[in-house]
């Protein structure tokens, strides 16, 4: 009997264990298992390694939940930032399109004031080399632009028509040194010529010595070449010189329209009469 | 004394992960049955009465505390050892790569254990509807933890062999 005991000792207590526990089952069931001392003491071990535990187990869930929002911020700090380009580039159109939208009005009125006919042009490139002063707009003859006419802005004379194609047009700019524009000082009327020039920029050419011209003085068209209508601002005084000797003085003129600045400009044809302002 | 020491602490580790931090894995609601797999390895490596009981203590330790009713798992638990037992003495299942598909005959095993003893104690209606897919779930994850698991119990083992043998 202690023999067969002894041989079976492992598969007999697991199966008194099998017994056991279906009889705590039993028990349990009929609600006859109150007091459970190992229960209690297993609970009594485990309670501060759970409670440690879960320290451990709440510190990971916040690390994660803070690498979550971290990686939540990084993705909507992405997106805000490409919104914020988006918005950036909308914005820079509209502000073209604001700027276009002023300058063309201010082109349409001041096309008002011009001889009926007047192109609306863009310039569409500026001279090549730095020994003439020119630029190309995108008008040509199949738009009206004829050979001679005169290119302005409201702020004043920009150059002469000196080629035209079918689809675009070449201009001569007031500084450039073969161009000439006939001009009166608006305070005094003295008349004089202003051209370009390699050495000085643009100077207005013989005014005489006794003329009375100072820094400051305004320029304007005075429609006695046929080309420009009368009026029109050409620029400004920028600095007199009278030399000891010669007929004329030497002016320096800031013109009027800078015209690597310029988009767009008013093709006119001084036929039909001077400017009405 | 110092094994049952040993496997004392490693059964409260155990437990310890399995209700806490292996919850965090990314299993959904199934977490690794490491009580099982100690169960396993104390049917085939130390096959003792103080490892039948052991096996009814980790079962108990579960009911106590997540079980509804407790003696559920120490049943399960106790049959999953019995199973285990038996079964290493008809065949070798020593090899670690057998390890696995023990395991995972032993979470069927339990598996099983604890749905009829869940229908036939807790009644709970439809208790088995879903049950299968649950247990095949677990177990091939305890199959697939059991290699490694056996691995570190053995370490821990020989180092406990090895402080015995150096220790006057």
């Amino acid at each position: 009997m202690f023999a067969f005991l002894r041989k079976n000792q492992v598969p007999l207590s697991a199966c008194f264990c099998l017994l056991l526990s279906i009889y705590i089952l039993m028990a349990a069931a009929r609600g006859q298992l109150k007091n459970e001392p190992l229960g209690a003491l297993l609970m009594w071990i485990m309670r501060p390694l759970q409670i440690a535990s879960q320290g451990a187990v709440n510190w990971i869930i916040d690390f994660r939940e803070n690498y979550d929002t971290l990686v939540g911020f990084k993705i909507e700090n992405e997106r805000l930032r490409k919104r914020i380009q988006n918005l950036e580039v909308e914005r820079q159109k509209y502000l073209e399109a604001d700027a276009t939208n002023r300058q063309l009005k201010q082109l349409l009125d001041f096309r008002s004031h011009l001889p009926a006919g007047a192109i609306t042009a863009s310039i569409i490139a500026n001279s090549a080399t730095s020994w003439f002063k020119s630029c190309q707009i995108d008008k040509g003859s199949v738009d009206g632009v004829r050979k001679g006419m005169a290119v302005v802005t409201p702020l004043g004379v920009v150059g002469q028509v000196v080629a035209v194609t079918p689809r675009t047009a070449k201009v001569l700019l007031l500084t450039d040194q073969n161009s000439g524009i006939d001009v009166l000082v608006q305070r005094t009327r003295s008349r004089g010529i202003v051209s370009g020039s390699l050495e000085s920029g643009t100077v207005l050419k013989y005014v005489k010595r006794s003329e009375d011209i100072q820094q400051g003085d305004r320029l304007i068209t005075s429609g006695m070449d046929g080309v420009f209508p009368k009026g029109m601002m050409v620029g400004t005084v920028i600095k007199v010189l009278k030399q000891h000797i010669g007929l004329f003085q030497f002016i320096e003129v800031l013109p009027a329209v800078q015209t690597p600045l310029t988009e767009n400009v008013l093709v006119v044809s001084a036929d039909s009469g001077a400017a009405k302002d | 004394m110092r094994l049952f020491l040993l496997f004392f602490l490693v059964g409260i580790f155990v437990l310890l992960l399995q209700t806490t931090l292996l919850h965090l894995l990314p299993g959904g609601p199934i977490a690794p049955d490491l009580t099982l797999v100690l169960c396993v390895y104390l049917g085939l490596y130390h096959p003792t009465v103080g490892a039948a009981l052991g096996s009814f203590l980790l079962g108990y330790s579960i009911d106590i505390v997540s079980s509804r009713v407790i003696g559920v798992n120490a049943f399960a638990m106790s049959l999953v050892f019995l199973s285990v037992y038996f079964s290493s003495r008809a065949i070798w299942l020593q090899n670690p790569m057998v390890s696995s598909l023990v395991v995972l005959l032993a979470a069927l095993v339990k598996g099983a254990a604890l749905v009829l003893v869940s229908a036939i104690f807790v009644s709970v209606e439809g208790f088995w509807i879903g049950a299968a897919w649950y247990i095949i779930k677990e177990a091939l994850l305890a199959a697939v933890l059991a290699p490694m698991v056996f691995a570190l119990l053995r370490r821990g083992e020989n180092f406990v062999e090895r402080f015995r043998s150096v220790a006057p």
